[in-house]
């Protein structure tokens, strides 16, 4: 299966309940705040959706979470590795142990097929290339889309395109997934599609962390929502699932 | 301000990396073409630009003062066909001395009251002209270590005359000059004319140029004359030894520079390819569009191009006056106006047509189509060979890095043919640089002579058997060889033969063919000589000395450049003059063993003989080796300009590739290493390519060398790439590619993720 009950053997997860802890996190961009004071916590097998309009700071959260980007101040502990103190490297290998991501435009690479796309985020730990495709196969076929393994991103439907994104994500038995705006590109049975997935996974324990302005996205995957304002956290709510 | 101007200038300013890249590649570019060009055109005519600049006799034409009276001479200056005349000058033939422990030497001297006369503008390079009396210049090639101090020297009649200055003709009119004053003391018999004619181009306009002026004058009254179309036959064969190679470092520069500006160019196009197609979005026509773009490209490609021309003129001066220096002298030359005006031109337009051809794909592409250029998956190229590297065992990172040229094969194949040519350049420099080294070092035989020692004034106190004795004797010596130098008369051939007799072993010359002479009668000589005295081994010919004549039979062919002696043993010697004692010895010093304790050694043993080391770079082959070492690096650095510019290019195209690289784990030396793989697989192609390709060139330039100076260069000074020689010039294709890609590699794995994916 997917792997998500066993990141702690893959990514040494600590016996932390909490996979992230934001605290009274800020970041800056010249004059512009794009969070101010943000805290938030999620707890391992959550799904938590981040809401808001554009420009709230929803993609920054995100990016604090992934390691991508350094708050100005508060700090990000994730795992309980606090990644303001991580060095560039340091943070690539903790992405790439700990983080599995998934953007809206997928960001294959255009000159690899699928089965080489999911396969390289193994291959970059060291995984031999054949051991490496074996699992990118298995991934494939659990994503339904193990036949178009030898197809080029160009050649691929969005949705498509979409769950390679997500295998690929999921090469390295993550800890946490993030997904910003994982249907944002897709049409909307594609975008079911995806939101199945994503539901799925996070039933067999994943931990997600969803950047999303689609609130069927929100209220079909996330058991929590928060929501966003002016860089602030303006409001939380837990929230049943629909079917 | 129009929107073209505004929409450019702001282009410009938005895209600094960019800007300066094709600043730096089209202003060093300039420079490589203005340095080619200009070797190019000097190819073609060094001495032509020396001899017009110093105003250079077509004819040096020496007169009876008797038969020839002042009036004549001065009316000759006016015949039909002269353009310009100097003199008369009074010449003689003086014997001086320049240093007290020099031999006297005979030297035609002239008086001159002014070197810039309307012909032969003679080049004062130290000191001064003769003001008056008492006063002497001494004419010598310009040399880039001039002496440091003026001395006196003695004339036959035992006066002495100060040395005021060292002033170079062209025109090789005199040894010396004086004032004219001081030439009357002399009294000379000899009067001097300088002409110019207005045809000159051939033997034939010379001579009827000489008949012109010599008309009406009584018989006898022309005592000899000197035409320049021999001088200049002569100075080819000098700079014929540097045409081959300057040749071929223009052409690569040039070649190169081409390559790299269509690959800045092309590149820059198609990464504004998004740019071109918001513009269009807002409203601007096509052409407009291609406006901006022109201007965008070409605000500094002028800016550059004219740096780099007045750069490239500074550096081409440079280089051909190390090249040419000892030939015509400094400041014997200038950029000619073409080369200057090619590439102000030149380079811009060649530009311009670069980015217009690349643009008129985006002119075509509608706003939509060129605005998701950048972020549509596009179809990948060179798939398989991708998919088969993601298989194989290299780390990811490498196999990325070998495949990425793949993606864009024309901008790589320009890159390669870039490095190709860097590495060729530089097997042509390794190749040329140890030939030229082997050869000299042959032609002076520096591994078998490393002290010649020769009697001081006064002569020696020990005899000549002692002599060669002590000197063996002397802790350091491995060899001593006696040699004796006589200027005998060839009987049959064109002048008289420099005999060099030796007593001992070979003396350290490299035999072509054939075998060193070992018994009387048996001679060695040059191949020049062969060459211009139709002979072969074998053969004879007959010597005469004071003590009479000996027929000599050449039974060997050795190396030698400049000078053709006839080497010939100690029996010969004995035979042509008998009792003659050595006057000089050649020292080959044991490894290790300190020549300046050797030459010590032998002042106290005979304080009657001169030693001095023989070690003294010649001029011309430091000439040789700046040349050779400003061009490669210069070629060096311009292909790794190119491989810099291509990974600024392939960084900016895959700005998104690489924080998606970045976002599932890619370290910065993991991308570090994926970029500089990716440029040194290139550079190890192109290594791959250019070394054989240096190789041709080398043989090429250095059969053209030989050619020009008539000698022969043996096959084992040819073949000097050996194994590790050709492993590191592999290797040079791949650090001029790593170096290249260096700098904007370490850029890129310090690419924001968050701000590179941002950019879809």
């Amino acid at each position: 299966m997917y792997g998500g009950r066993r990141p702690c053997t893959l990514c040494g997860m600590t016996e932390d309940k909490n996979v992230v802890r934001l605290q009274d996190v800020r970041k800056e961009y010249g004059d512009t705040t794009a969070l101010d004071g943000v805290n938030l916590e999620i707890r391992a097998g959550e799904a938590v959706a981040v809401m808001g309009p554009s420009g709230c700071g929803k993609s920054t959260l995100l990016n604090m979470v992934a390691g991508l980007d350094r708050p100005t101040s508060g700090t990000v502990v994730v795992q309980g590795e606090d990644l303001g103190e991580l060095n560039e490297t340091r943070r690539a290998l903790f992405r790439r142990h700990r983080i599995g991501m998934v953007f809206q435009f997928f960001n294959l690479l255009d000159d690899l097929p699928a089965l080489d796309n999911v396969a390289l985020a193994a291959q970059l730990v060291g995984t031999p290339a054949r051991q490496a495709r074996a699992r990118a196969l298995e991934l494939l076929g659990e994503l339904g889309v193990a036949d178009r393994r030898n197809l080029y991103p160009a050649t691929l439907s969005g949705g498509e395109r979409q769950r390679v994104a997500v295998a690929r994500a999921l090469m390295n038995r993550p800890a946490l997934l993030l997904a910003d705006e994982p249907t944002g590109a897709l049409d909307s049975r594609s975008g079911e599609q995806v939101m199945d997935l994503l539901l799925d996974l996070n039933q067999i324990g994943q931990t997600l962390l969803i950047v999303t302005h689609d609130q069927r996205l929100a209220d079909r995957c996330a058991s929590r929502v928060v929501e966003l304002a002016d860089g602030r956290v303006i409001r939380e709510r837990a929230l049943e699932r629909t079917a | 301000m129009s929107a073209v101007w505004r929409a450019a200038r702001a282009a410009v300013r938005r895209r600094r990396l960019q800007t300066t890249v094709i600043g730096i590649v089209v202003g060093l570019s300039s420079m490589l073409i203005v340095v080619g060009l200009a070797l190019v055109g000097a190819t073609f005519g060094p001495f032509d630009q020396a001899y017009t600049q110093q105003q250079g006799a077509h004819l040096v034409a020496s007169f009876d003062g008797g038969k020839a009276t002042g009036a004549a001479l001065a009316d000759s200056a006016h015949r039909s066909g002269v353009s310009a005349a100097a003199g008369p000058f009074g010449q003689a033939t003086v014997e001086m001395t320049i240093a007290p422990d020099q031999p006297r030497m005979v030297m035609t001297v002239v008086g001159r009251d002014r070197p810039d006369t309307a012909v032969d503008k003679v080049h004062v390079w130290q000191g001064r002209w003769v003001a008056g009396p008492g006063e002497i210049v001494i004419d010598a090639e310009p040399t880039a270590d001039p002496p440091s101090r003026l001395d006196t020297v003695t004339l036959g009649d035992g006066r002495t005359v100060k040395v005021v200055g060292f002033a170079y003709t062209v025109s090789h009119s005199a040894q010396a000059w004086v004032s004219s004053e001081e030439m009357r003391a002399l009294r000379p018999t000899t009067q001097q004319m300088l002409y110019r004619f207005t045809a000159a181009a051939t033997a034939a306009e010379i001579s009827a140029g000489q008949a012109a002026v010599t008309a009406g004058m009584p018989a006898g009254a022309l005592l000899g004359t000197q035409s320049y179309l021999t001088l200049r036959a002569n100075a080819e064969l000098s700079a014929g030894i540097f045409v081959p190679f300057l040749m071929i470092f223009g052409c690569f520069g040039l070649v190169v520079a081409v390559l790299i500006v269509a690959n800045v160019i092309s590149g820059a196009v198609v990464a504004g390819l998004r740019h071109i197609g918001v513009l269009k979005a807002l409203g601007f026509t096509p052409n407009q569009v291609m406006a901006v773009y022109l201007t965008m490209v070409l605000l500094p490609t002028v800016a550059a191009a004219v740096l780099g021309t007045i750069l490239g003129n500074v550096l081409a001066m440079t280089v051909l006056s190390s090249a040419f220096f000892e030939s015509y002298g400094a400041g014997a030359f200038h950029v000619a106006p073409w080369v200057t005006i090619t590439a102000l031109l030149g380079v811009p337009v060649l530009v311009g047509l670069t980015a217009l051809l690349s643009s008129v794909r985006a002119r075509r592409l509608s706003a939509v189509e060129a605005i998701s250029a950048g972020s549509a998956p596009r179809r990948g190229r060179g798939l398989l060979v991708q998919r088969w590297l993601g298989g194989t065992r290299l780390p990811r990172a490498v196999s990325l890095g070998v495949g990425l040229p793949l993606a864009r094969p024309a901008r790589s194949a320009l890159t390669s043919a870039a490095v190709l040519l860097g590495v060729a350049g530089v097997t042509v420099a390794i190749g040329l640089s140890g030939s030229v080294t082997a050869y000299v070092d042959a032609d002076t035989r520096a591994d078998a002579v490393q002290v010649e020692v020769r009697p001081a004034r006064g002569g020696p106190t020990l005899g000549d058997q002692a002599d060669e004795s002590m000197l063996r004797a002397l802790p350091g010596a491995e060899r001593v060889v006696a040699r004796k130098e006589l200027t005998m008369r060839w009987i049959g051939g064109p002048g008289p033969a420099e005999v060099r007799f030796y007593r001992g072993s070979d003396a350290g010359y490299e035999m072509l063919k054939g075998r060193w002479p070992t018994a009387a009668g048996e001679v060695a000589v040059s191949s020049r000589f062969l060459t211009q005295s139709g002979l072969a081994l074998g053969g004879t010919f007959t010597l005469e000395g004071d003590g009479g004549r000996l027929p000599v039979r050449v039974v060997g062919e050795v190396l030698m450049g400049a000078a053709e002696p006839v080497l010939a043993n100690w029996a010969t010697l004995t035979r042509m003059a008998p009792g003659s004692r050595a006057d000089a010895y050649e020292v080959k010093l044991a490894a290790g063993a300190d020549d300046s304790a050797y030459v010590a050694a032998v002042t106290a043993g005979d304080p009657g003989l001169r030693a001095r080391p023989t070690r003294v770079p010649g001029s011309v082959i430091a000439a040789i080796y700046s040349t050779i070492t400003v061009l490669t690096l210069l070629l060096g650095a311009v292909a790794a300009l190119g491989v810099f510019n291509t990974v600024v290019l392939n960084v900016r195209e895959r700005r998104r590739d690489l924080g998606t690289l970045k976002s599932i784990g890619m370290t910065p030396r993991q991308v570090v290493l994926m970029m500089v793989t990716s440029m040194a697989a290139l550079g190890l192609a192109g290594g791959l390519a250019g070394i054989p390709i240096g190789v041709v060139f080398q043989r090429y330039a250095m059969n053209a060398i030989a050619h020009a100076a008539q000698i022969v260069i043996p096959d084992h000074m040819l073949d000097l790439y050996s194994a590790p020689i050709v492993v590191l010039l592999v290797l040079a294709g791949a650090v001029i590619a790593a170096a290249g890609a260096f700098l904007p590699s370490r850029s890129a794995a310090r690419l924001t993720i968050a701000d590179a994916l941002r950019t879809e």
